[in-house]
């Protein structure tokens, strides 16, 4: 009745198709291949469990990233709900002490250095891709938890507001702030790294 | 129909919030001449701006970088065969 290609499960061959990309899609987002590894293999063995369900609507390949997507964002859950300040109670104002004056006169300025310095935060000549990648790694490893997640999720998984919202149980305002957060230190970082 | 223009001026810190804010929502038309203003005469903020899309660029760089083989990372053999033998023995035993 349909014509639409319906795809079939065929665990025997995931780890030599999928394992090699999974791993790479894991270590993008957790930096770390140990996690990594034992992320792929819980995706595995979970998709094995659910393999009932899978409906063929989509490829085996989207569907073992699906899995492995929810995986990850529990580690960010987990990594950051208790202990540390939770997602949701990054306040809605904008103000970050660490970036801005806060007396006065010239509340709300940039602080001395925390600032833009140099005209780009891009190296001169040719774009490095491998130094990039390595570079903005290193940077996301420095952001603090929770907006680590955010910017993950919105600037590599470009995942929309509503779920990002929804996965991390933040406002929208919460996301706003947490976001430009990690723009501020994702540019600083990045602009110090080329510089030198 | 009095247009009111809000006389408040708006300093560094949420000019730089706008720069963000505008990156993943359309900024209302008081929010957007606040920014505007700002901008005409600040220049630290000027330059963040710039960054602010020089970030965004990097970013599209590294994932598409990253969605094909050159930068990609592969699983040791170790840990693929590993995670292929509890696969098969979770495979067989149901």
């Amino acid at each position: 009745m349909s014509d639409s290609k319906e795809y079939k499960l065929d665990p025997q061959k995931w780890v030599e198709r999928y394992g090699d990309y999974l791993f790479s899609y894991a270590l993008g987002r957790v930096n770390d291949s140990g996690k990594a590894e034992d992320l792929v293999q819980e995706t595995f063995l979970a998709a094995l469990k659910a393999r009932e369900r899978f409906r063929g609507g989509s490829t085996e390949r989207t569907w073992l990233i699906s899995i492995l997507k929810r995986k990850i964002i529990d580690t960010y859950r987990k990594k950051y709900s208790s202990k540390e300040s939770a997602f949701g109670s990054h306040e809605e104002t904008v103000f970050d002490g660490d970036f801005y004056r806060s007396e006065e006169p010239f509340s709300g300025h940039w602080l001395e250095g925390r600032g833009p310095n140099s005209h780009s935060i891009l190296p001169e000549g040719e774009l490095e891709q491998e130094e990039l990648v390595k570079y903005i790694n290193l940077c996301i490893e420095n952001l603090p938890a929770p907006l680590a997640a955010a910017f993950i999720m919105r600037m590599i998984d470009e995942e929309d507001s509503d779920t990002i919202c929804k996965e991390l149980s933040i406002t929208p305002s919460n996301l706003w702030v947490m976001l430009h957060r990690a723009r501020l230190r994702m540019r600083e970082c990045l602009e110090k790294k080329w510089l030198s | 129909m009095k247009i009111f223009m809000s006389k408040r001026m708006i300093a560094c810190d949420e000019a730089s919030f706008l720069i963000s804010l505008r990156e993943d929502r359309k900024l209302n038309f008081r929010k957007w001449w606040q920014l505007k203003m700002h901008l005409l005469t600040c220049h630290l903020c000027r330059k963040y701006a710039k960054q602010i899309g020089e970030l965004k660029y990097s970013m599209e760089v590294y994932r598409d970088g990253c969605s094909h083989d050159s930068c990609s990372h592969k699983l040791s053999p170790e840990a693929g065969s590993r995670i292929d033998k509890k696969l098969k023995r979770d495979l067989n035993a149901k």
